[in-house]
């Protein structure tokens, strides 16, 4: 505690993601003493041991590679391994395989699917109802991140997209949701410095054609490096939709139409992996693995930049450090962090040590999620920097609509990065007063993420099931049972043919939206912990019509796009389960791009904002909480170049205020 | 030449057969599924992996099976020796046949899925090289998600053919 001596360090960060080592880096390259606590574990000397997780994972879910993962056997009740109980771990994170599930695989607690609330019930899957307002409620929140060394950025796709002008004043424009506290000239400086930092291959020529929507570069300015080429698949839809327009609204849009045209073209995506030698990394050598890992590490990672930090000589980490409280003053100053130090002794149990650090400034940096849940937890767990009230409010994902398809002829999927390119010229318009705006990403990685290919197609043909769709062509449309020579032909022609789209939505912001402690209410207890005894985050999440008209009209895109191609389109819009909705009667089903947004978002007024333009505290006038969870929208683009951004626009304003 | 003598594994002569045998089910290569120099030998952990899954009895039945069909004469091919293991034709496998599809997996995707029969048998990838070297990606045209011997801007030019991906493009009736 603050007892008159001198604080330790000139600042601690909490969090060794991507926006804490960013800061770090920056701050260490000022002369300032900086420590990072990391609630995980230490980044490894060489990812081979997470190459390995990988490679004996069962399901290669974004998690797979990296620490306290399912097991590696799987039976009838645990078809892909058991999960670890969150409640047993130290550091338990939110999983692609715990979603849905109950608080004893899911560290998030939240609404849970029909099957798993209802187990023994013979009634098929039932999606949440519309409210009276048109709000779809009880969704399950589908996003995941990582709590170790590097943070979630470990598996980003490096996808390096810059918002466009309106992405940034959507109320200002089109009435919509709120307008961010920065402009565009000055975002365009600061995309400038992200794109030197993480080493993004583009073309400026390239990105031209998306003039359309509003896409600007100062003068003269140069990527980085030259671009990644495109896939054969790019190559195919690039040619597929040449003339293709589609409408700005669908008929009986709620709220208005918009009837213009808009073009349908492809442009290579801007992308954080090396085209050429950089920074001492080495070029794509096209693993199509960037999540959950690059084998090579020619994608940037947070761990790139946290070798520049500690190089620096004034930048120290302490791992297995989990912060639980924000000490503030009578003040306003926060006087310092309360942390776990945890370990495992000889019997595997977990032992904690509390500790306390001091230091000028502190730096939240540890997660949308968890930057919430620890500004909540302080304070005895009433909380502080909340006099807006909107801490853990508008949590926004990038929710991704999936779609698939077979085309005509092989265009070789499950070869180079796993997205080169994407559709972009559908993400700004008059219809953004209607509808959520969307991109759509072109994935190299044929129907791997669609039903989990090339396991489910080539299982179906082996043990003579459909789970994939592709297996009818028995007598009567039933499945074949196929071995040798004709297996390999059969799964060669399917295989060569799968593409699929991901449409990525700019999803309203909702106040009702939000990340809670799970404390019971009466008694004060938290109903569910993780290992260290600290409170869990409960979410509840929901859409809005002006999120699901956007899902509408991407469906009517996808549709539009395959008959235009002449492929044949096998999307699956009722899995059952999570992540199902019906909207005007047509069910959808979304997932979680990973992309966690809003939870403490940036504006002028200390009343309607939780930090300002630089991300410092409105209300703890030495604290500055960062990344993806301050953004009031989460508009077009992947958020990781975005943060980055405000990351060195927070390192100068958090240098200036240890001058002042 | 991979296995020594008096290892306690299998004789080179078992490895081999079952090499032989995987090729014919896979429509692979088999120089392909046992290149002469072999250092990961793939052949050797497979058989060894499959018996201590459902017996070396079992295993014994399914080799004398293939054996029988190998010296058929007039030869049979590759294609006709799989489906008749495979049991393709019927709608009711027999557990030899669902063993040879546990085997057919293994190669394609690196991992054990046991066969219905087997009530205790747990899914698992067999080891890291099981999943580097698995076949499906090889049917693909690709590679492995996470292990590719390929470089920068492949994915920008059509791949190579599929026999120089190790298919037995000719091995059909």
């Amino acid at each position: 505690m603050s007892n008159g001596a001198s604080p330790q360090y000139d600042v601690v960060i909490v969090g060794a993601g991507a926006s804490g080592n960013l800061i770090a880096k920056q701050l260490g390259l000022a002369g300032k003493k900086v420590l990072i606590l990391e609630a995980g574990l230490a980044v490894p000397d060489s990812r081979e041991e997470y190459m390995n997780n990988f490679y004996l994972a069962l399901a290669k879910t974004p998690e797979s590679p990296y620490p306290a993962l399912a097991g590696r056997t799987g039976n009838k009740d645990h078809p892909v391994g058991k999960l670890p109980d969150p409640a047993t771990l130290p550091t338990p994170r939110a999983t692609v395989l715990g979603l849905g599930g109950t608080p004893d695989v899911s560290y998030l607690v939240q609404a849970q699917s029909w099957i798993a609330t209802h187990p023994d019930s013979k009634e098929p899957p039932q999606n949440p109802p519309t409210e009276p307002d048109g709000d779809v409620r009880g969704l399950q929140f589908s996003s995941t991140f990582e709590r170790n060394g590097g943070g979630t950025s470990w598996h980003w796709l490096g996808t390096s997209l810059r918002e466009l002008e309106n992405d940034i004043r959507m109320y200002t424009k089109y009435q919509h949701a709120v307008d961010w506290p920065v402009t565009y000239g000055e975002m365009q400086q600061l995309w400038a410095l992200a794109e030197k930092e993480i080493g993004v291959a583009a073309s400026v020529v390239q990105q031209e054609p998306l003039e359309v929507v509003g896409l600007e570069y100062p003068p003269g300015y140069q990527y980085p490096m030259g671009p990644i080429p495109t896939s054969l698949v790019d190559q195919t839809i690039s040619q597929g939709v040449s003339g293709l327009q589609v409408p700005g609204t669908l008929p009986d849009t709620p709220g208005g139409s918009d009837p213009q045209m808009y073009d349908v073209f492809v442009t290579p995506t801007p992308a954080g992996r090396n085209s050429e030698p950089y920074d001492d990394r080495r070029v794509c050598a096209g693993n199509t693995n960037c999540i959950p890992i690059c084998p090579i590490q020619a994608k940037w990672d947070p761990t790139v930049t946290l070798g520049k930090a500690l190089d620096t000589g004034n930048v120290t980490v302490s791992y297995q450090s989990v912060a639980y409280n924000v000490a503030v003053d009578a003040n306003n100053n926060a006087t310092d962090i309360d942390y776990y130090v945890w370990s495992r002794d000889g019997q595997g149990n977990l032992q904690k040590v509390s500790k306390s650090v001091t230091a000028k400034i502190y730096v939240l940096a540890c997660h949308a999620i968890e930057n919430a849940k620890l500004l909540l937890l302080s304070n005895n767990w009433k909380g502080i920097a909340n006099k807006s009230d909107q801490v853990g409010r508008n949590l926004m994902d990038h929710p991704l609509y999936l779609t698939w398809a077979l085309a005509p002829q092989p265009l070789w999927g499950y070869r180079g990065p796993l997205a080169t390119a994407g559709i972009e010229s559908l993400r700004d318009g008059e219809f953004r007063k209607y509808r959520a705006s969307f991109r759509m990403e072109i994935g190299n990685e044929g129907w791997n993420f669609s039903v989990g290919d090339p396991y489910t197609t080539t299982l179906d043909f082996i043990t003579g099931t459909n789970n994939s769709g592709l297996n009818n062509g028995g007598p009567n449309g039933s499945a074949q049972r196929l071995g040798g020579t004709a297996l390999a032909l059969k799964l060669n022609n399917l295989l060569t043919r799968q593409f699929r789209i991901a449409c990525m939505f700019d999803q309203s912001p909702l106040a009702e939206n939000r990340v809670q402690l799970d404390i019971n209410q009466e008694t004060g207890k938290p109903n569910n912990t993780d290992g260290l005894g600290l409170p869990r985050p409960k979410v509840e999440y929901g859409f809005d019509p002006y999120t699901m008209e956007g899902f509408r009209m991407a469906a009517y895109v996808c549709s539009k796009i395959y008959e235009q191609m002449g492929a044949q389109e096998f999307t699956k819009n009722n899995v059952g389960g999570t992540g199902d909705f019906t909207y005007r009667g047509q069910n959808y089903h979304y997932y979680g791009a990973g992309h966690v947004v809003g939870t403490h978002r940036m504006g002028p007024d200390p009343y309607t904002s939780v930090v300002d333009a630089s991300q410092r505290s409105h209300d703890v006038q030495n604290m500055w909480v960062v990344g993806s969870g301050s953004f009031p929208t989460v508009c077009t683009a992947n958020p990781t170049l975005t943060l980055m951004a405000l990351a060195f626009k927070s390192a100068d304003s958090i240098i200036a205020a240890l001058k002042a | 030449m991979t296995t020594p003598p008096n290892s306690g594994g299998p004789s080179e002569a078992v490895v081999q057969d079952f090499a032989n045998m995987s090729a014919a089910l896979t429509g692979f290569q088999p120089s392909f599924i046992r290149p002469f120099l072999d250092p990961v030998n793939l052949s050797g952990t497979f058989y060894e992996f499959a018996v201590a899954q459902v017996g070396q009895t079992m295993m014994d039945a399914l080799m004398s099976a293939f054996d029988a069909l190998s010296n058929q004469q007039p030869p049979l091919s590759p294609q006709q020796i799989a489906n008749t293991l495979l049991e393709v034709a019927s709608s009711t496998p027999s557990q030899q046949a669902q063993l040879c599809q546990s085997i057919v997996a293994m190669w394609y995707l690196g991992s054990w899925y046991p066969p219905p029969f087997q009530k205790d048998g747990l899914q698992q990838v067999i080891s890291s090289q099981a999943y580097t070297k698995s076949l499906a990606w090889n049917v693909a045209q690709a590679h492995p998600m996470g292990f590719s011997a390929f470089t920068f801007g492949y994915w920008s030019q059509p791949p190579g053919s599929l026999d120089t991906f190790g298919v037995n493009t000719g091995g059909g009736q």
